[in-house]
């Protein structure tokens, strides 16, 4: 167990990826299903989470994905993606907001309709 | 001799004269008195030449001796000044340079081989002993103290690694709620302080920074691993840098070198400012510069510290710390005296200090990494983990093949390849076959263990491009699970029904969250976000696309708040 932790292990702890901003700075509304998709390449002087981030958003991944594929915490892949964002490198698509959606009782009452047809 | 006979013969001729001047009856009692006088005075005078020439001899015997003594007397303080002024310091020293007592005093007997009858030759023997007995017991003390020292700091080194792999598993169980994982934060970043102090004693005590890392590490995530264990981490610029490795024995002396360099450049200079860490390649190796705007160090505080690191150097003094220690500069030239780093100061252009670490080219490599920065090649890191068998090397040999296979023009950072998204993920998959998802066992080809290896590397690699990538591309994107490192995989072949069940109650998304409502800037929403290519790792969520994009939503919140915990990653837990 112990042997596994420190193969796995990098010197770099998570403050110092963040850049030890926390999320509160800028980076309410992103979603655990935002979509992201890359609207640059990466470039060389990049910070690496961040070129990672657009190598892999080429084609749309949810907030959850791009976390899960760098294996980094949901909260610090938002706060990486702020930044890009305010780049103007990647471009996020929020979930669909509640009031786009027929409201519940309509649908209730589109299936009861139904139903007595 | 005749001096003695003078009186006598004065007494006589005055004798002679009286009794001839006075011939009569006492003319024969004054010659027997004259005579008698004459006698009695020429003895005395006889008996005091001789003493007087007694005298003279011992006199001259006298100052002979006393020339002898003090001829003796000055070669006594000769031999004294030579032990104190010269032999005894050497011997010290040889003893503190780690000779046994018996081996210098050897040395000295042989020395002085020639005067072994001297008298006092023993008795500065027998003080040179003494002296080493005493040194000798002191430098048994101090080492004892010293392991003490290292003994604690190796426990609090042990805590706080515990501590930090703890922090790493709340941090991403926590991932989901901002306000606990910036707490975790704070409490990572001070954990980490204490690491470095417990490092530094340990340094100080002789011994190893800390931790020992197997494999090489590049030299980015190197830096920012210094950065990550001093306080005002925030303030420090990292450039970019070249795309070498650092080897493992030289990652955590560098580490703590770095940090306790940046720990200085911090310290003094204003807290606007900030600190730029850059690291070139040169001549001889890596040249690590750090450069901050504070106060320049003049000519004699440059002295100064140069002189620390020196001393440092040449092997360091506990006690000569102070009260208020200032382990920094100590620590570094502990630290470049054991691993052969050259450390300079020098004012900085930018009005403060610049000091240059240079890393020797033993100690670099350009081999990939396989433990990379977060982000960047973590799949690749999970392969060493899964074949133990397999250290390193087969994974070099793996890169350029995932480069091949995922058909897109190789980047400067090697890690790009495996990251490419279009073939990037599939060539994760292909070049380990089943290394990548060693445990999840989802996968047809994965033979998990050892028993693997001869198919996946050598074969894999330069056939990739061909052949593999169809079947692979297929699969990748199948498994949705995790494996025992927490790595997603996907399954939509394999278990349809519950992508099925997953990708529909999503298009339906009713944002459970009440901030949502698209608080996020769209500088231009997707406009067509299905995926252009069929293997694309956002495919699978062509269903939800669709729901955005008008497609009739067709199940309650439930399964949608559902899915998404699915897809943050739960499977850290």
């Amino acid at each position: 167990m112990s042997n596994q932790d420190w193969a796995d292990a990098n010197p770099e702890r998570l403050y110092v990826i963040s850049g030890g901003r926390d999320r509160k700075s800028a980076t309410a509304g992103f979603d655990l299903v935002t979509l992201v998709v890359a609207r640059a390449r990466p470039e060389p002087t990049m910070q690496p989470e961040h070129a990672a981030i657009l190598r892999i958003c080429s084609s749309p991944l949810s907030v959850a994905e791009i976390s899960a594929y760098l294996r980094l915490p949901n909260s610090l892949v938002t706060v990486l993606l702020a930044d890009l964002l305010a780049e103007r490198r990647i471009e996020v698509r929020a979930p669909v907001p509640p009031a786009a959606l027929p409201d519940l009782s309509l649908l209730e009452a589109v299936i009861h309709g139904l139903q007595r047809l | 001799m005749l001096v003695c006979l003078l009186p006598a013969a004065v007494i006589g001729a005055a004798v002679g004269f009286a009794a001839a001047a006075d011939p009569g009856a006492a003319t024969s009692g004054i010659i027997w008195c004259g005579l008698v006088g004459a006698a009695a005075v020429a003895v005395a005078g006889f008996e005091a030449v001789r003493r007087g020439r007694a005298l003279e001899l011992a006199r001259e015997e006298a100052a002979r001796r006393e020339a002898e003594q003090r001829h003796r007397l000055a070669r006594q303080q000769e031999g004294m000044l030579e032990l104190a002024r010269d032999e005894l310091p050497r011997a010290v020293a040889r003893m503190q340079g780690g000779e046994f007592i018996t081996d210098v005093l050897r040395s000295y007997e042989q020395q002085h081989v020639n005067n072994a009858g001297d008298e006092f030759h023993d008795f500065r023997y027998a003080v040179l002993r003494a002296v080493l007995d005493a040194v000798d017991n002191e430098e048994a003390m101090r080492e004892s103290a010293q392991r003490a020292f290292v003994n604690i700091a190796r426990r609090v080194q042990a805590i706080v690694h515990r501590q930090a792999i703890d922090l790493r598993k709340m941090e991403d169980r926590h991932g989901d709620d901002p306000a606990v994982f910036d707490d975790l934060l704070v409490i990572d970043h001070g954990n980490a302080l204490i690491g470095r102090l417990a490092d530094s004693i340990a340094v100080l005590g002789g011994a190893r920074p800390g931790r020992q890392w197997n494999n090489p590490v590049p030299l980015y995530s190197v830096l920012r691993g210094g950065m990550s264990r001093i306080l005002d981490f925030r303030r420090v610029e990292l450039h970019p840098v070249s795309e070498v490795a650092v080897v493992g024995p030289a990652v955590e002396p560098l580490i703590h070198a770095l940090a306790e360099l940046l720990d200085n450049a911090t310290r003094y200079s204003p807290p606007q400012t900030s600190v730029h860490l850059t690291a070139v390649e040169v001549q001889t190796g890596i040249a690590i510069e750090i450069e901050d705007g504070g106060l320049s160090l003049g000519e004699e505080g440059r002295a100064r510290a140069e002189r620390m690191l020196a001393e440092a150097e040449s092997g360091i003094d506990l006690n000569g710390l102070g009260e208020a220690p200032r382990l920094g500069l100590a620590v570094v030239g502990r630290l470049a005296r054991s691993y052969g780093f050259q450390v300079s100061l020098r004012p900085s252009a930018y009005g403060g200090v610049r000091a240059v670490l240079i890393v020797p080219d033993v100690y670099i490599t350009t081999a990939p990494a396989p433990s990379r920065a977060h982000g960047i090649g973590r799949i690749a890191t999970t392969t060493p983990l899964a074949f133990p068998s397999h250290p390193g090397q087969p994974d070099n040999e793996a890169y350029p093949a995932g480069s091949g296979s995922a058909d897109t023009p190789p980047r400067p950072h090697p890690a790009a390849a495996t990251h490419t998204p279009a073939g990037g993920f599939a060539a994760a998959a292909a070049f380990p076959s089943g290394g990548a998802f060693p445990s999840g066992g989802a996968f047809p080809h994965a033979v998990p263990a050892p028993s693997a290896p001869q198919a996946p590397y050598a074969p894999a690699a330069p056939s990739a491009p061909a052949a593999p990538p169809a079947p692979y591309e297929d699969e990748v994107p199948l498994v949705l699970e995790r494996t025992a490192n927490g790595l997603p995989q996907r399954r939509r072949h394999a278990a349809p029904s519950r992508f099925g069940a997953a990708a529909a109650p999503r298009t339906s998304q009713p944002a459970p969250s009440p901030a949502a409502p698209a608080p996020v800037a769209q500088p231009a929403p997707v406009p067509q976000t299905p995926a252009p290519e069929p293997v694309q790792p956002g495919l699978w969520l062509a269903a939800f696309t669709n729901g955005v994009n008008g497609t009739p939503p067709t199940a309650g919140p439930d399964g949608g708040s559902r899915a998404s915990d699915e897809a943050a990653g739960k499977g850290d837990k």
